[in-house]
């Protein structure tokens, strides 16, 4: 496959922009759903996931064939992911007390990050409690989980996509799992 | 809480990341056997790793690949011609 990737690539340069097109048609579905995951939203995640593929395109002279070109996808597609969520979170601490409001904080305001109660937890189907459950760990948990149990790829891999250290990512594995574990207490 | 946590859940990842050498795994093994409390902790894991795996992959929508193509910078003209 990497051989046919190259291919196509090295037609890309010499400006056969069809080419392309062969590209995104064997990546769209890995790529999007990475973004859906990390996003949580459908429409986000195409605009995400097709942001991500025009990035490539515009500098696909920068990317060394001796690599993976599914590892610089990734790493193309995690960062605008992690831009756009950084975009998206409000400008003050969530769990400041609200003035006003008898001891509510941010967190209690915005149901997107909010907890939800447990009944309502308990009543949601096993797919949509994944992306729950995902949507609630921290970002820098969020994004190794995905990539190590939802696209199930190497520790190794993920060191390269990410550009940290395997040490690091091995501790933000360790980490998101115990998040996880803590935050579904007894199933 | 027991104070025997910090170091055994260490090695309670390093097993679930496949990343544990057989001295530290029968370590590992022969503590479990006999601390609830840890035990209880590595299913919660296993439970916590076995339920991410439980997400159906999710498909890019129809009309993905040709978005993407609409939303390229123009074809250098010349290109046409190196067909």
């Amino acid at each position: 496959m990497d051989e046919l990737v190259n291919k196509r690539i090295n037609e890309v340069i010499k400006g056969n922009q069809d080419a392309f097109g062969e590209i995104v048609s064997l990546f769209q579905h890995r790529l999007y759903h990475v973004c859906y995951r990390m996003l949580g939203n459908p429409q986000e995640a195409e605009d995400i996931a097709q942001e991500a593929f025009v990035r490539a395109y515009v500098n696909i002279h920068t990317y060394d064939q001796k690599r993976k070109f599914s590892t610089w996808l990734y790493r193309i597609a995690t960062n605008l992911c992690i831009d756009r969520i950084r975009k998206k979170k409000p400008d003050f601490y969530l769990d400041a007390t609200v003035p006003g409001t008898d001891g509510l904080n941010m967190y209690s305001q915005i149901s997107a990050t909010g907890d939800l109660p447990e009944e309502e937890v308990e009543r949601m189907e096993t797919q949509e409690r994944v992306q729950y459950e995902i949507g609630r760990l921290p970002d820098k948990y969020r994004t190794v989980i995905i990539l190590r149990y939802l696209e199930e790829l190497p520790l190794q891999e993920i060191s390269d996509i990410l550009e940290l250290p395997l040490g690091t990512v091995k501790t933000r594995v360790h980490r998101g799992r115990e998040a996880l574990r803590k935050q579904m207490g007894n199933m | 809480m027991n104070t025997c946590q910090e170091p055994v859940i260490h090695l309670m990842h390093a097993y679930l990341d496949g990343d544990i050498s057989r001295q530290d795994e029968q370590m590992l093994q022969a503590h479990l056997a006999e601390c609830p409390h840890c035990r209880e902790m590595m299913d919660e894991l296993k439970m916590s790793a076995l339920f991410l795996k439980s997400a159906a992959p999710v498909n890019a929508p129809e009309g993905f690949v040709s978005g993407v193509m609409a939303r390229l910078p123009k074809e250098k003209s010349q290109a046409g011609f190196q067909r």
